[in-house]
């Protein structure tokens, strides 16, 4: 919870983020609580064109988080060993590393 | 005449006094104490004022300025605790805390049974992020069809799912979670309000007792109505009677036909086969 509030999560480089899991496994904790950070107001006022997929299985498949980003990098997060934090500090880094490139080229 | 605090006589004494005597109250004057002699005030009696150490307060807003030496005591005889051989959380507690439910907790639990028992329908959707203005329009929606919107803290649901027959549906239980219940399997109605919200994630169902996934549901849904089966069934059981009925209700002429035509294939059939033997 301090991680999210400290820095809120900017999606302005993400075009699409696609969560599956499957709910009745023991392992999806983190993905669900990725998932919540990444859905909340907060993150989707950032970009509204940014789509969040949701997709719910039932096949003992991993849970597995899918970010396509505007300039065409994907990002595989395998959610079953990560905990929330880690999920969130590496797309937080990727996100920040992305948009001040694109920001510092408008400013310039 | 008696001698009292308030006659004259009494002042020239003391005065007197004061002139030779180091009196006791000149060190109350240096701690500013007022004494207010009830016969110096001419008109009425005036109560006794005291004003003790007024200008500095203990208790600060701020942080008060320590003397450095004090602060250097401080600093070494600060409690330090002992580090822990084992860190916290590297093994699980021994003893397992038994905490008594409050009232409240025992009356969600009962609520749940009776949802458990009434309704035959329940439905877990997780929602990221709703407001109040999209879940008004969802009940709104729900209700319309019978289906009901209801909240539960998730560890009161997870204690009575583990005690009760419906323990599969635990670990469904994580993160902000809406219950949606309702006495008939409505679930048609359902999937489509929950298709107009994007932010309704459509987890589980149990439907009849029994644990659907979300494909569960939605599989569920396509099924045709207990009537339709029903009808199908009986229709499939009774073909081959039907077909035999149909045949004898035709011209007998045509079934001794048939017959025949039956008999000179079964002939037929049989003469190469006693051709093949031999």
């Amino acid at each position: 919870m301090a991680a999210s509030s400290k820095s809120a999560v900017v999606l302005k480089a993400v075009k699409k983020i696609a969560v599956q899991f499957c709910p009745f496994e023991s392992n999806v904790r983190s993905t669900r609580e990725f998932l919540l950070f990444v859905g909340s107001e907060k993150a989707r006022s950032t970009n509204m064109n940014c789509e969040v997929i949701t997709t719910v299985k039932h096949d003992k498949s991993e849970p597995v988080v899918d970010v396509t980003f505007v300039d065409g990098e994907r990002l595989l997060m395998k959610g079953a060993k990560l905990t929330t934090r880690e999920m969130l500090s590496a797309f937080q880094s990727r996100c920040t590393a992305k948009d001040p490139q694109a920001k510092a080229g408008v400013k310039k | 005449m008696l001698l009292t605090s308030s006659s004259p006589l009494y002042f020239f004494l003391m005065s007197l006094r004061s002139m030779f005597v180091l009196s006791p109250l000149d060190f109350l004057h240096k701690l500013r104490v007022q004494l207010c002699r009830p016969a110096a005030a001419e008109a009425g009696w005036l109560p006794v004022t005291q004003s003790v150490r007024h200008g500095s307060k203990a208790v600060t807003r701020h942080r008060k300025p320590i003397h450095i030496l004090k602060q250097k005591l401080l600093a070494v005889t600060k409690y330090v605790p002992p580090t822990p051989v084992v860190p916290k959380g590297a093994y699980p507690f021994e003893r397992q805390e038994v905490k008594e439910e409050s009232g409240f907790v025992l009356l969600l639990k009962r609520e749940l049974k009776k949802l458990f028992q009434d309704y035959k329908m329940v439905a877990v959707a997780q929602n990221c992020n709703s407001n109040a203005e999209d879940m008004r329009i969802l009940k709104h929606r729900l209700h319309r069809h019978g289906i009901a919107v209801k909240f539960f803290p998730n560890q009161v649901m997870c204690s009575f799912l583990s005690d009760s027959v419906y323990s599969n549906m635990a670990p469904l239980f994580i993160g902000p979670t809406v219950l949606f219940v309702s006495k008939e399997p409505k679930v048609k109605e359902m999937l489509t309000s929950l298709r107009s919200s994007p932010q309704m994630t459509l987890l589980g169902a149990c439907i009849d007792n029994t644990l659907l996934s979300a494909q569960g549901v939605v599989s569920y849904s396509k099924l045709p109505s207990v009537s339709v089966v029903q009808g199908e069934l009986v229709s499939g059981l009774t073909m081959m009677t039907a077909h035999t009925a149909s045949m004898l209700l035709r011209h007998p002429a045509h079934l001794s036909a048939l017959l025949q035509q039956y008999v000179k294939q079964q002939s037929s059939e049989e003469a190469p086969k006693a051709e093949e033997a031999t």
